[in-house]
């Protein structure tokens, strides 16, 4: 009977969570005001939106400016791939079985869009991809698909330039005086094109400001701030003060490496660890402030989250893709978000994407 | 319906306990019909089957194991190597960014039949180490499955082009997988077929062979089948081997089917194929299940996992929803393990 007992109450649980589940996400079934009439349907189109990992730190950022801006303008279908490409591949099909108007989409793994590309083009539906891009050649193959993102290399590029100016006004963090930086890097994801631009960029850019650069370790922290954790304390352990700068591919990764830093007794007193980032999610913003961290690049999730929106809108009610937004296409057709360097000096404009 | 007044209130009750699984189902389906009626549809209906196809022969692998009172934890690790594997060897010739530059094109059947043996071999190992060495499987399975991973890693991550997932496949091993025939107006995915061919070929195996027999024997009592001279040592050698196969075509499959494959692939897979057969009404102490409960588990997920996204469930929710539903079955596992006591 105790037996019984818990399964009812599993059963009801469950039921509950579905019922209130489903009424969260799709408002346009329960809400009276919202089935008004057929234009009124008309006029709000289905967009079918995939996240590469829902509780990724970053994209976290952009669905919610995702949902933001597609509020009471479209009706989103949010799906959560869990970093896996072969779910992903069954939403699209789940979202065009729906009907969705336009697709906005995350890929989990840049090779497999032409997977995507072919399931959608067999239904004319246009694609937006954002954050990460498919190849030429796949964006190529289709002609209703676009891009939204950065230019990878940018990121490394101004990462690379804050390195330089903030070394050049701290002489003292050249503590054995060669005149060399000594640094550990943290790279992201080998493969991820992102990782490997800031890799390469962040150092070209330090040497072309005509500083010598000596790389004492590099591994890859997929990202993630407990492995960026677990490298820094083993290289503190190999190197100590030998080291000095920590690049980081991301701030997740850089924030990691703090924490290391931190239970060694660094940022306390003089003893001080230069730590840059790229993202500039708002942890590492309080970092920023503190005066712990240098300082990082904003990817802008929020102007990020709009674009996708704007661009998936528009082709959704058979506009033209720029229609009504400031945002150029480059000649792989996409819309490029530029970054921006972000130190105490300007943290503010930092701050302002992440307020309502 | 003249005997009904001769069912109890208790008999009620216990129907709806040996069926709570069912019961959960039926409830959630009408749920998401109720709020996205257009969710009946042959569409929807084709794209669960072609979903579960792979998944199907993946637990079909992994619930010869458990009838056989083992279990297999690298499962998802055997599928990534399967798949990547397969995607290194079927690239297309015009892709620029081959593993293998050189490589003349090969035959769908061939690599993954050669796939299936890398598998079945790392499977054989797993076989040996549960009956020679009595590790007991969930430690021995768990060993492989970081083997595993580690192996494909070095596989997956050298030069000349790194840890790139290997893209480019040849459109033919696409096809394979991504294609369909049409029958009577109807659209049937290929997938489907070779989940109902190994589906097929897995019921005769254990209905109609002395190996099926054998291994139900060995699962639903060791001992007695040592002392009925059962070789049990050479039955699992063999299940786990079939397993690692099944997982090696699942593989290749799933590679086709994705468009591309990384040393990611099928991670955590084990887990949804484990509780596919649970839900199936395998019993992990051994002996008990079906092929036909298998088919029904894995339906069963796949069903609830589309449909919920299908109605916006939030995905966080599902996670929630797919634990109960595993915890629930384990719950009437648990029953039938004390019935048979």
């Amino acid at each position: 009977m105790k037996k019984l007992l818990a399964l009812l109450m599993v059963l009801l649980l469950t039921f509950s969570l579905v019922a209130c589940g489903g009424g969260e996400q799709a408002p346009t079934e329960s809400d009276p005001k919202e089935q008004a009439t057929a234009e009124n349907a008309e006029a709000i189109p289905q967009i079918g939106v995939t996240i590469y990992k829902f509780d990724d730190n970053f994209m976290s950022f952009v669905r919610r400016a995702i949902e933001k801006n597609a509020d009471g303008k479209a009706e989103l279908t949010l799906n959560d791939s869990q970093n896996d490409q072969a779910k992903q591949n069954e939403q699209v099909e789940m979202m065009l079985s729906k009907e969705v108007k336009s697709l906005a989409i995350n890929l989990v793994d840049p090779q497999a869009a032409a997977t995507i590309i072919s399931k959608a083009k067999e239904e004319e539906v246009p694609v937006i991809f954002f954050n990460k891009e498919p190849s030429a050649e796949d964006m190529a193959s289709y002609d209703k698909c676009w891009y939204v993102g950065t230019d990878s290399s940018e990121s490394g590029v101004i990462q690379g330039k804050l390195i330089a100016d903030s070394w050049k006004a701290h002489p003292e963090w050249d503590k054995n005086s060669d005149g060399k930086i000594q640094y550990v890097l943290l790279k992201g994801e080998p493969g991820h094109p992102d990782a490997e631009a800031r890799t390469k960029y962040s150092i070209e850019t330090i040497v072309s400001e005509g500083i010598e650069v000596e790389e004492l370790e590099l591994q890859t922290g997929m990202w993630d701030s407990v492995k960026g954790k677990e490298l820094m304390d083993a290289w503190l352990a190999k190197h100590g003060d030998g080291i000095e700068f920590v690049i980081a591919n991301n701030d997740a990764m850089a924030l990691g490496a703090m924490n290391a830093l931190k239970a060694e007794g660094y940022f306390e007193g003089d003893k001080f660890m230069p730590v840059v980032g790229v993202d500039a999610i708002p942890d590492a913003l309080t970092q920023i402030e503190a005066g712990t961290l240098v300082g990082s690049v904003l990817n802008d999730a929020a102007n990020q989250g709009k674009a996708t929106v704007d661009l998936a809108l528009n082709v959704a009610q058979g506009k033209e893709l720029l229609d009504g937004t400031t945002w150029k296409l480059d000649d792989k057709k996409a819309v490029r978000v530029p970054y921006l360097p972000i130190t105490l000096d300007n943290i503010q404009i930092a701050k302002d994407c992440y307020s309502e | 319906m003249k005997n009904f007044k001769h069912f109890t209130k208790q008999d009620v009750l216990r129907w709806i306990m040996n069926n709570a699984i069912f019961v959960v189902l039926i409830a959630l389906l009408m749920m998401i019909i109720s709020v996205s009626p257009d969710f009946i549809s042959i569409r929807n209906f084709r794209n669960i089957l072609s979903q579960a196809s792979t998944r199907v022969i993946m637990a079909l692998g992994v619930g010869g194991i458990i009838v056989a009172k083992g279990t297999d934890l690298s499962l998802g690790r055997l599928v990534g190597l399967a798949a990547v594997v397969s995607a290194s060897l079927l690239q297309s010739s015009e892709y620029a960014y081959k593993m293998y530059p050189n490589l003349p094109q090969l035959n769908i059947f061939i690599v993954i039949l050669f796939v299936m043996i890398v598998t079945g071999f790392f499977g054989c190992i797993n076989g040996f180490v549960v009956a020679k060495l009595k590790v007991d499987p969930f430690i021995a399975t768990l060993g492989m499955m970081v083997i595993v991973y580690g192996v494909n890693s070095i596989y997956f991550d050298r030069p000349p082009y790194g840890a790139q997932p290997i893209g480019g496949l040849d459109k033919a091993f696409t096809n394979f997988a991504q294609g369909s025939f049409i029958v009577l107006g109807f659209k049937i995915p290929y997938l489907v077929i070779y989940a109902v061919i190994i589906t097929i070929m897995i019921w005769v195996l254990w209905n109609k062979t002395k190996f099926g027999k054998n291994i139900f024997a060995i699962g639903g009592n060791i001992e007695a089948a040592t002392v009925s001279g059962v070789d049990v040592v050479k039955y699992l050698l063999i299940v786990y081997t079939l397993g690692g196969m099944l997982y090696g075509l699942g593989g290749s499959l799933e590679a086709a089917r994705i468009g591309s494959a990384t040393n990611n692939t099928g991670n955590m897979y084990e887990l949804d194929a484990i509780s596919a057969c649970i839900v199936g009404g395998l019993s992990f102490s051994g002996g008990i299940g079906t092929v036909g409960g298998i088919v029904i588990g894995v339906l069963i997920f796949q069903v609830i996992a589309y449909g919920l996204s299908f109605i916006g469930v939030n995905p966080y929710l599902q996670y929630i929803i797919k634990g109960l539903i595993i915890i629930i079955a384990v719950a009437i596992d648990s029953r039938k393990y004390i019935k048979k006591k």
